[in-house]
C-alpha cells in the first residue's frame, strides 16, 4: 500500500481562487506572520535571560521588549490567521490528516497559548507597575517563553508531518483503536522536524537582533544615548549569534534531511538562484548592522528603517523557498496545481476593496499616532 | 470518510467544538456588544465633559481588551482548530466556500486589534476626535465580524441555493442570516450589559458614578432583549421543517428550550425587577453576578440548541454527521463503506488483506472471519459511521445503553433502516454485509436487559 491512498483528492469544491493568489497571499502571510512570532519565539527567552544576567543596558532592552510583547503576541496570532486560511484552502487533504494524528498536541497548542499570553501581560503590567516585580510575575514570563518554545516545536511537528505522508501509517498504526486515530502521535521519527525546528530559532534570533536595532532608533528617543549605542552593538551581536545558529540548523536540515531529488531541484538551475539568496540574504541586515556598530553616532531612523526591510526581504526569501521545498516534497502525494479550480471573482473583488479600504484606514490611524509630540507616544507602541 | 476519524474516549470529537465554542461566544458577543457600549459611551462622556465617567471607561477598556483581545482572539483561532480536527471534511466546504468571507473577516478582525490598541494605550493622549474615531472603528468591525460569522454559521443551518448554483452570495444571504444577525446584534447588547453590570459592581465605590454606569447600561440591555427575541422568532420561522420537528421531538432539546426560555426570562425579570424598578440593585456583586450567570446560561443553551438542531447533518443539505456528502450515499451503498473511505479501506488492507479481491475490500470475505475479527472490523464501522454523535458505552448518547436487550435482529434492522427510525440520524451508508459487521459490533457492546423485569416473567 502507497502512501498516496490516504489522501483523499476527491473534493467536489474546488479552489476558490487561481493557484497563484492562493501561494502568494499564503507566503505573504507567513512573511508577515514571521516578523511578530520570532519575536515571542526567540525574543521572550532572550529578554527572560537578559532580565536575569543582563548588565543595566540590558535589562533595559530586556523591559523595552517585554513591553511590547502584548502587542506583538496579539499582531503574530492575527498575522498567523493568514497562511493557515490558505494552507487550509490549498492543502486540506494533507493538512487536516497530518494534524488529526497528533490531534491532542495540535489542539494543546491553543491551550498553551492562553497562559503564555497572560503571562506576557502580567509580566508587562509588572514591569510598568512594580519595581521589584513579585516573583510570580517573573515566573509568568518564564513560563510564557517556555511555553512559546513549547508551541514552536508542536506547530513544526504539524507541518512537518504534513510533509511527511510516508510516516503517516506507522503513527496511525501506533496510535488508534478500530481503526480511529487516537490524536496522540507526534513527528518525532522525522529527522527532518529537529533542524527545521532548529533553523526557525535561528532565524528568530535574526529577527530579534534586527528588531532591537530598529526598535532603539525608531520608539526609544527616551532612552539615554549610552542605551542606543550599546543596543545597536547588541543588536548586532545577537544577529550574529542567531546567523550562526540559523546556517548550522540549515546545513543539517538541507545536507542531512533533504533526498538527492530534492537537492537537485533546490540547487539546481530551476531554483538554485533562489535557495543561494536565502542563504545569502542574512548576510544583507548583518553587514548593515555591522557597518553601524562601527559608527561612533545614531543609527538614524533611516538606516534602521532600511535594516528592519532587509531582515523582511530575508524573511520573504525564506518564506518563498519554504513554500518551495513543501511543493517538491508533497508533489508525490499531492499536486495543488492539478486541482479544479472555480474562482469566486465578485468575492475575491470584494476582499481585495476590503483589504486595501482596512489598510487606508489602518494607515491613518497610525498617521495620528505619528503626529503625537514625541514626549505623549506611549511606551507600548 | 474522506479523513481520519479522530476517537475522542467519552466526549466523542464534536463535543470539543461545543466546549470551546461556548467559551468563545461568551467572550466574542462581549467584544461586539462590549465595543459599541464603549463607542457610544465614550462619545456621551467625552460629550457631557464627565471625566468620572471616563475614569470608569478606562478602566472597563483594561478589562475589554484583556479579555477579548487575548481569549476572545485565541478560543476563536480555538474553534477554527478544533473543527478542523472534529469535523475536517465540512470544515474543508466551508473553508473553501468561504474563504473569501473568512478573508474580509480577517480584515475586520485586524482593524479591531489595531483600533483596540490605539484606543487603549492612547487614552489620554490622542486628540478626543482621534480617541472616538479609533472606537467607533473598533465597535464598527467588530460587528462587521459579526455579520459575517453570522451568515457562515446561519449557511450551516441553511445553504439556500448554495447546493445548485455553488454560488458564494446565495450561500452568505441565507434565509437564517439576517434572523441570526439580529438575534446575535441583540444577544451582543444584551450580554456587554450584564458583563458592565459586574465589573462595575465590583470596581465602582461611588454611587454616583455606579448610577450612571448602571442606567447607561441598561438601555442597550433592553433593546438587545428585544432583538434577540425578534431574531429568536425569525430564526424558528425560518428553521427547516426537520429542525421544527427536532425541537419538539428530541428529549434533550425539551429540556434545553425549556431552560433557555427559564433562564432568559429570569435575566429578564431580573433586569425589570433591578435596574428598572430598583436602580442600585446592581450595584450589589452578588444581585451583578445572578444576573451574569442567568445571562451566560441562557446564551450557552441557546447555542447548543443551534447547534443540535442541525441533525443529521453538519452542514444542512451538504455534509452529513457520518462526515460524508450526502449524494455519496448510493456509493458507499453500493461499493461498501469500508471501501469507500479512504482510511477505513486503508484499514482493512493493512489488517486482512486477504479480503482484497482486485484492490477492493470483498466484504463477503469479511464475514467469514472468526467472531472476534468481525467484532472489530464493525467496531471500525462504528468509529466512522457512528461516533460523530455516539459515545461508546458511557459518555456523550453512548450508543451500549441505546441498544440494551435488543437482539442481533432488531439491532441489524435499526442500522439498515437509521434514517427512517430517527430523522435525524443519518441514512445508513453501508452495504448489507457491513450492516452484519456493525450488528456484531453492537451486540457485543449491549449490556444485557435488566434482570427482573415484567417482560421477561411473561415470556417465562
Amino acid at each position: 500500500m502507497t502512501p498516496n491512498t490516504l489522501i483523499d483528492t476527491s473534493s467536489s469544491i474546488g479552489l476558490p481562487a487561481p493557484v497563484w493568489f492562493i501561494e502568494l497571499f499564503k507566503a505573504l502571510g507567513f512573511t508577515l506572520h514571521q516578523v511578530p512570532m520570532h519575536l515571542w519565539y526567540a525574543g521572550i527567552v532572550l529578554a527572560m535571560l537578559l532580565s536575569v544576567f543582563g548588565c543595566e543596558h540590558g535589562r533595559r532592552c530586556s523591559g523595552r521588549l517585554m513591553v511590547q510583547m502584548p502587542i506583538i503576541v496579539a499582531l503574530g496570532v492575527n498575522f498567523g490567521i493568514v497562511p493557515l486560511l490558505f494552507i487550509q484552502v490549498g492543502f486540506a487533504p494533507l493538512f487536516y490528516p497530518a494534524t488529526i494524528l497528533m490531534a491532542w498536541f495540535w489542539l494543546s497548542i491553543i491551550v498553551l497559548m492562553i497562559p503564555a499570553y497572560y503571562g506576557v501581560y502580567v509580566y508587562a503590567f509588572g514591569l510598568a507597575e512594580e519595581s521589584p516585580m513579585a516573583v510570580w510575575k517573573r515566573a509568568a514570563g518564564w513560563v510564557s517563553a517556555l511555553f512559546f518554545l513549547v508551541m514552536g516545536f508542536l506547530f513544526t511537528n504539524g507541518l512537518s508531518l504534513m510533509e511527511n505522508v510516508g510516516g503517516w501509517m506507522e503513527l496511525w498504526h501506533k496510535q488508534s483503536i478500530h481503526g480511529a486515530v487516537l490524536g496522540l502521535g507526534l513527528n518525532v521519527a522525522d529527522l527532518r522536524l529537529w533542524p527545521r525546528w532548529l533553523l526557525t530559532f535561528g532565524l528568530a534570533l535574526t529577527t530579534t537582533g534586527a528588531w532591537i536595532a530598529v526598535d532603539s532608533s525608531w520608539f526609544a528617543r527616551r532612552e539615554t544615548y549610552e542605551y542606543r549605542a550599546w543596543a545597536k552593538r547588541f543588536a548586532w551581536r545577537v544577529y550574529t549569534f542567531g546567523v550562526f545558529w540559523f546556517l548550522l540548523a540549515g546545513s543539517w536540515y538541507v545536507f542531512g534531511t533533504w533526498s538527492e531529488e530534492l537537492k537537485q531541484e533546490m540547487f539546481g538551475r530551476s531554483w538554485g538562484v533562489l535557495t543561494g539568496l536565502t542563504i545569502m540574504a542574512p548576510a544583507g541586515p548583518w553587514l548593515l548592522l555591522w557597518g553601524v556598530g562601527r559608527q561612533q553616532d545614531d543609527i538614524g531612523k533611516s538606516r534602521a528603517a532600511f535594516i528592519g526591510l532587509a531582515q523582511f526581504v530575508v524573511l520573504g526569501l525564506y518564506a518563498a523557498n519554504r513554500q518551495l521545498v513543501q511543493h517538491l516534497t508533497i508533489r508525490p502525494y499531492y499536486d495543488l496545481t492539478a486541482q479544479p479550480t472555480t474562482v469566486q471573482w465578485s468575492p475575491l473583488v470584494a476582499f481585495l476593496v476590503t483589504f486595501v479600504l482596512g489598510l487606508g484606514v489602518i494607515g491613518w490611524l497610525l498617521r495620528e499616532l505619528a503626529r503625537l509630540p514625541a514626549e505623549g507616544k506611549s511606551e507600548a507602541a | 470518510m474522506h479523513y481520519p476519524w479522530w476517537y475522542v474516549p467519552q466526549a466523542t470529537a464534536p463535543m470539543l467544538i461545543a466546549a470551546i465554542s461556548v467559551i468563545h461566544v461568551l467572550i466574542s458577543h462581549y467584544a461586539v456588544g462590549g465595543g459599541l457600549f464603549l463607542a457610544v459611551e465614550t462619545t456621551h462622556a467625552y460629550r457631557t465633559e464627565n471625566r468620572d465617567y471616563l475614569a470608569y471607561l478606562k478602566r472597563h477598556s483594561r478589562f475589554f481588551v484583556l479579555l477579548t483581545i487575548v481569549m476572545g482572539a485565541i478560543t476563536g483561532v480555538g474553534i477554527w482548530w478544533t473543527i478542523g480536527l472534529a469535523s475536517p471534511l465540512a470544515t474543508q466546504v466551508l473553508i473553501r466556500t468561504f474563504v473569501f468571507g473568512w478573508a474580509i473577516e480577517y480584515v475586520f478582525f485586524l482593524l479591531e486589534i489595531v483600533s483596540a490598541f490605539v484606543f487603549y494605550y492612547y487614552w489620554d493622549r490622542l486628540p478626543r476626535r482621534v480617541h472616538l474615531a479609533s472606537v467607533w472603528i473598533y465597535g464598527l468591525s467588530a460587528w462587521a465580524s459579526l455579520v459575517i460569522i453570522a451568515a457562515i454559521t446561519a449557511f450551516m443551518l441553511d445553504p439556500g441555493t448554495w447546493p445548485v448554483n455553488r454560488c458564494f452570495w446565495a450561500a452568505l444571504m441565507n434565509r437564517q442570516s439576517l434572523p441570526q444577525i439580529v438575534a446575535r446584534t441583540g444577544g451582543s447588547l444584551l450580554l456587554s450589559s450584564l458583563y458592565v453590570y459586574l465589573h462595575a459592581a465590583i470596581t465602582i465605590r461611588d454611587q454616583k458614578v455606579h448610577s450612571l454606569v448602571e442606567s447607561r447600561a441598561t438601555r442597550p440591555a433592553l433593546a438587545g432583549i428585544l432583538m434577540v427575541a425578534a431574531g429568536g422568532a425569525l430564526w424558528f420561522v425560518n428553521l427547516p421543517g426537520s429542525a421544527q420537528s427536532a425541537l419538539i421531538a428530541a428529549p434533550v432539546l425539551n429540556v434545553f428550550m425549556g431552560l433557555l426560555f427559564l433562564t432568559a426570562g429570569i435575566v429578564v425579570f431580573l433586569l425589570f425587577l433591578g435596574p428598572c424598578l430598583n436602580p442600585g440593585w446592581t450595584a450589589g456583586p452578588g444581585f451583578a453576578a445572578s444576573l451574569f450567570l442567568f445571562g451566560i446560561i441562557a446564551f450557552s443553551t441557546g447555542e447548543f440548541i443551534r447547534e443540535a438542531v442541525r441533525k443529521p447533518y453538519i452542514l444542512y443539505n451538504v455534509v452529513l454527521g457520518n462526515q460524508i456528502f450526502p449524494e455519496e450515499v448510493a456509493r458507499f451503498r453500493e461499493k461498501g463503506y469500508l471501501q469507500s473511505g479512504v482510511w477505513t479501506r486503508a484499514y482493512v488492507v493493512k489488517s486482512h488483506p486477504e479480503a482484497i479481491i482486485n484492490g477492493r475490500v470483498d466484504t463477503k470475505k469479511l464475514l467469514d472471519l472468526p467472531r472476534e475479527e468481525r467484532t472489530r472490523i464493525g467496531g471500525v464501522i462504528f468509529q466512522h459511521h457512528c461516533n460523530d454523535c455516539h459515545a461508546t458505552s458511557l459518555g456523550y448518547a453512548p450508543v451500549a445503553p441505546l441498544v440494551q436487550g435488543w437482539s442481533p435482529r432488531m439491532i441489524r434492522s435499526l442500522v439498515t433502516d437509521l434514517e427512517h427510525v430517527r430523522f435525524t440520524m443519518p441514512p445508513w451508508s453501508g452495504n448489507d454485509d457491513e450492516a452484519e459487521l456493525l450488528t456484531d459490533y453492537l451486540t457485543s457492546i449491549a449490556p444485557a436487559r435488566p434482570a427482573g423485569m415484567l417482560p421477561e416473567k411473561i415470556q417465562k
